[in-house]
C-alpha cells in the first residue's frame, strides 16, 4: 500500500501536450477516480503512474519515493485492463497464478492463495477451465483477481466497467466498492461516466485537456464546482448553464442574454458578481432540483416565467424543458405540476445559482452551503 | 414475380409441390446437374496435370523400363518386376546415406534457422529507428534466385575468396572440396537464405500476441524471459509449426545450392537427396528406380505435413 504524489506533470506527444502541470496528492488507501471525458488525458495520467509511459516533466512519487528509474516488472503496480488482457490460452487458475509464479513462490503458497482469490472472486468452480471459455463478467472477476492476488502497492483501474451489461456493471461498482475496502488498498480508477465516480471513489479529479479543473470529495466537487467545466460535467441531469452579459441599471442588475431574456441578479449570486467587479460576460449556473414552482420561497429568489416544452419521467421525479424567451431551462417537477404546452411562473434559488467569469469559465464568489 | 421467388427459393415443401410452379427450383436442381457438366473439362484437365503423371510414376517404378530399352513408356509393363524397385531402395546403401545426409541438413539448418529468426523477430516486436529499413534488408535474402545464392556462396567460399581473406585463413584452407567443411557450408549459405522466411513468418506469429497482455504480463512481474516463456512462446504454437513443417520440407529439397556449390562433392560429403536423385535419372538413366523413391519421399513428406496439420487441427478444436 502506497501514497502517491503526482508533482507538476507535464507529458507531451511532439506539440501536443496530452497533460499539463497536473499534481495530484492522494492518500495510502484511498480510492481516486480520474474523471474527464475521453482524450482529456487520464488515460495518459494512469500509464504515466503504472510506469507505462514517462512523464516528460515532473516526478510521480509512492511514499515518496522515485519509480522512474524502477523497471515495470518490479514496481509491483495493480492494472485492470478495459478490455482486462486476460491470458486467454492458460487456464483460470494459471491466469490467477500467474504474478506468483514469476516470482517463483513454492508450489503449496501458490495454490493455497490461488484458491483463496478465486473463492473470493467466486471462480472457484472455473478454475481448471480455459479462461476463453468465462463470460465477460467472469473475466472482469478474473483480471480483478490476478491483480489483486500479488498484493500491489496501488491498484490502477481504466475504465474497468465499460464493457460490462447495465445490471452487472451497477452489481459490480457495489462489488469494487467492498473489495476496494477489504483489500485496503490505494486505488485509482479512470471513468468517463461521472455517476461511477461519484459513486465509488472518496475524491475525483476532474480533468479536461489535460488540465486538472478540481479535485475534491464527490459532493465537494458537485456543490461547489470550482469552474464551468466542472459544472456541467458533474451532476444528472446537468446544470442549466445560461450565458449573458452583466448590464447595471438604476442600482439593479440584471443577466441579459442574446435570446433576450433578462434574468435580475439579486441576493447572494448578485453579491458575488458585484464582488467580480471587471466582468461583462458571465455564465449563470443552477441545477435543475433548485429550480422551483408555486409559491416562492425566499425574497431573493428570482422569478422567471416560460413555456413548458415537454417533460420527460426519470423515475419517480419527472424533467420539464422550459422555455423562457428563447432559453431553455430544465427543471425537476417533484409533484407532477407541469403540463406540456402550458405557460408557467418558475423560481431559481438565489442561494443556489453559481456565477462563471465568461472569460476564463472560474467561479465568482463564495460557496454555496 | 412474389411467385418467382418464392418458387426459387422453396420455403415449404408445398411451393416445391405446387402443380404448375416448381419451376425455378426444378431448373435449380437440374442446374447443378448441367453446372457439373460444365466444370467437368476443368476438373478433368487438373486430374490430368497432376494425378496422371503420379499414376505414371507409380506404373514405372513397379518395372525395370529406361529409355535405352528403346520401347514406348507404357509398354514398360513388359518389364513388369512388381515390388523389386521398392525392395531396392530399402536396401541401397547409398540412398540411405544420401537420406541420412539430408537429415543432417535438415538436423541443423532448421533449428539454427529457427532460432536466428525468433531471436531477429523478438527484435522488431517494438518499433526503433530504421525498423522498416531493416526489415526489407533482413528480407531481401529470401527473394534471391537459389541458383545465384548458391553462386555468391561458391565464390565467397573460394581458398582465395572474402572469407578466408576476412578470417585471415590461407588460401589452402578449403570449405567446399573440403571433407569436414562443405557440408557445413553449404548449410550456412542456405541459413543465410532462408532465416528470412522463418523471420517472416514468426515476426508475423508474435505480433499477433496482443500487445496488452504483454504489459498485463510486465505489470504482474513476469521478466522478459518470463512472459516470453509463458505467454508469447505458447500463443505462437501453430505459427511455429507452420515455420518447422515448411522449412523441413523445403530442407528437404535442398537441390540448387549443393549442386552449383560442391556438385554433391567431395565425393558424395554434400549429396542429398535430391541430387542423388539428379544423378540416377540423368547419369545412370535409371527412371524406374527413381520413380520408386520419388514416390516413397512424396509419401512420407505428406505424412509429416499431415500430422503438423492434424497438430494444429487438434489445438483448433
Amino acid at each position: 500500500m502506497s501514497s502517491i504524489q503526482i508533482q507538476d506533470v507535464t507529458k507531451s506527444f511532439g506539440d501536443f501536450k496530452a497533460v499539463s502541470n497536473l499534481c495530484l496528492d492522494i492518500a495510502e488507501g484511498e480510492f481516486v477516480a480520474l474523471l474527464g471525458p475521453s482524450g482529456c488525458g487520464k488515460t495518459t495520467t494512469m500509464n504515466m503512474i503504472a510506469g507505462l509511459e514517462d512523464p516528460s516533466e515532473g516526478s510521480i512519487l509512492f511514499n515518496g519515493q522515485d519509480l522512474s528509474s524502477t523497471r515495470i516488472q518490479d514496481r509491483n503496480i495493480g492494472f485492470v485492463f478495459q478490455n482486462y488482457a486476460i491470458f486467454t490460452h492458460l487456464t483460470v487458475f494459471k491466469n490467477l497464478a500467474y504474478g506468483l509464479a514469476v516470482r517463483h513462490l513454492p508450489k503449496q503458497d501458490i495454490e493455497r492463495r490461488v484458491k483463496a482469490m478465486a473463492d473470493r472472486m467466486g471462480l472457484s468452480h472455473r478454475l481448471d477451465q480455459k479462461a476463453s471459455s468465462l463470460s465477460v463478467n467472469e473475466m472482469q472477476k478474473l483480471a480483478i483477481g490476478r491483480s489483486a492476488i500479488v498484493e500491489p502497492r496501488i491498484f490502477l483501474l481504466d475504465e474497468p466497467l465499460s464493457n460490462l451489461d447495465a445490471a452487472f456493471r451497477a452489481y459490480m461498482r457495489a462489488e469494487l466498492k467492498v473489495l476496494q475496502r477489504e483489500f485496503g488498498q490505494t486505488m485509482i480508477y479512470v471513468t468517463h461516466d461521472q455517476i461511477e465516480a461519484m459513486s465509488l471513489a472518496d475524491k475525483i479529479a476532474i480533468i479536461d485537456r489535460g488540465k486538472l479543473m478540481q479535485y475534491g470529495a464527490p459532493l465537494e466537487v458537485y456543490n461547489n464546482p470550482t469552474n464551468r467545466f466542472v459544472a456541467n460535467f458533474v451532476g444528472s441531469p446537468r446544470m442549466n448553464l445560461v450565458d449573458g452579459e452583466v448590464k447595471n441599471t438604476g442600482g439593479s442588475m440584471k443577466l441579459v442574454i442574446e435570446t433576450g431574456l433578462e434574468i435580475p441578479l439579486s441576493g447572494r449570486v448578485g453579491a458575488d458578481i458585484a464582488s467580480h467587479r471587471s466582468t461583462q460576460r458571465m455564465s449563470l449556473g443552477i441545477r435543475p432540483q433548485d429550480i422551483y414552482l408555486g409559491d416562492l420561497h425566499h425574497t431573493d429568489d428570482i422569478p422567471l416565467s416560460g413555456l413548458v416544452e415537454e417533460v420527460e419521467r426519470i423515475g419517480p421525479k419527472r424533467l420539464a424543458y422550459i422555455t423562457a424567451k428563447g432559453t431553455r431551462f430544465l427543471a425537476v417537477d417533484e409533484r407532477d405540476y407541469m403540463t406540456p404546452g402550458s405557460e408557467v411562473e418558475f423560481f431559481l434559488a438565489a442561494e443556489k445559482c453559481m456565477a462563471f467569469d465568461g472569460a476564463t469559465g472560474e467561479r465568482m464568489g463564495g460557496r454555496v452551503q | 414475380m412474389t411467385d418467382l421467388i418464392s418458387d426459387m427459393v422453396p420455403l415449404d415443401s408445398t411451393a416445391s409441390e405446387s402443380p404448375e410452379g416448381g419451376y425455378w427450383y426444378r431448373m435449380s436442381r437440374d442446374g447443378q446437374k448441367l453446372g457439373r457438366w460444365f466444370v467437368a473439362p476443368t476438373v478433368l484437365l487438373l486430374l490430368f496435370i497432376v494425378v496422371f503423371p503420379l499414376l505414371m510414376q507409380l506404373y514405372l517404378s513397379l518395372t525395370w523400363w529406361t529409355p535405352l530399352d528403346g520401347t514406348r513408356w507404357y509398354k514398360a509393363y513388359e518389364s513388369f518386376n512388381f515390388a523389386d524397385n521398392y525392395w531396392r531402395l530399402v536396401t541401397d546403401r547409398d540412398l540411405w546415406a544420401a537420406l541420412l545426409r539430408t537429415g543432417a541438413v535438415i538436423a541443423v539448418a532448421v533449428p539454427l534457422q529457427f532460432g536466428l529468426g525468433l531471436g531477429l523477430a523478438y527484435l522488431f516486436i517494438d518499433d526503433f529507428p530504421g525498423r522498416k529499413i531493416f526489415y526489407s534488408i533482413i528480407l531481401t535474402p529470401m527473394m534471391i534466385v537459389p541458383a545465384v545464392v548458391g553462386l555468391i556462396f561458391f565464390l565467397l567460399f573460394q581458398g582465395t575468396g572474402p572469407v578466408n581473406g576476412t578470417l585471415g585463413l590461407p588460401a589452402n584452407f578449403s570449405w567446399l572440396t573440403s571433407v569436414d567443411r562443405a557440408m557445413l557450408s553449404v548449410i550456412i549459405a542456405d541459413t543465410w537464405q532462408w532465416t528470412p522466411l522463418m523471420f517472416l513468418i514468426l515476426l508475423a506469429g508474435m505480433l499477433g500476441v496482443p500487445s496488452d497482455q504483454l504489459l498485463a504480463a510486465r505489470l504482474l512481474g513476469g521478466s522478459n524471459w518470463q512472459n516470453f516463456c509463458r505467454i508469447i512462446l505458447p500463443r505462437m504454437k501453430p505459427v511455429i509449426i507452420i515455420a518447422l513443417v515448411l522449412r523441413t520440407v523445403e530442407c528437404f529439397k535442398i537441390f540448387d545450392l549443393t549442386f552449383i556449390m560442391t556438385k554433391g562433392g567431395p565425393g558424395v560429403a554434400t549429396e542429398t537427396i535430391s541430387l542423388f536423385l539428379y544423378k540416377k535419372t540423368f547419369a545412370d538413366l535409371d527412371w524406374a528406380y527413381v520413380a520408386a523413391v520419388g514416390l516413397t519421399i512424396l509419401f512420407a513428406l505428406s505424412l509429416l505435413a499431415a500430422g503438423g496439420l492434424a497438430y494444429m487441427a487438434k489445438k483448433k478444436g
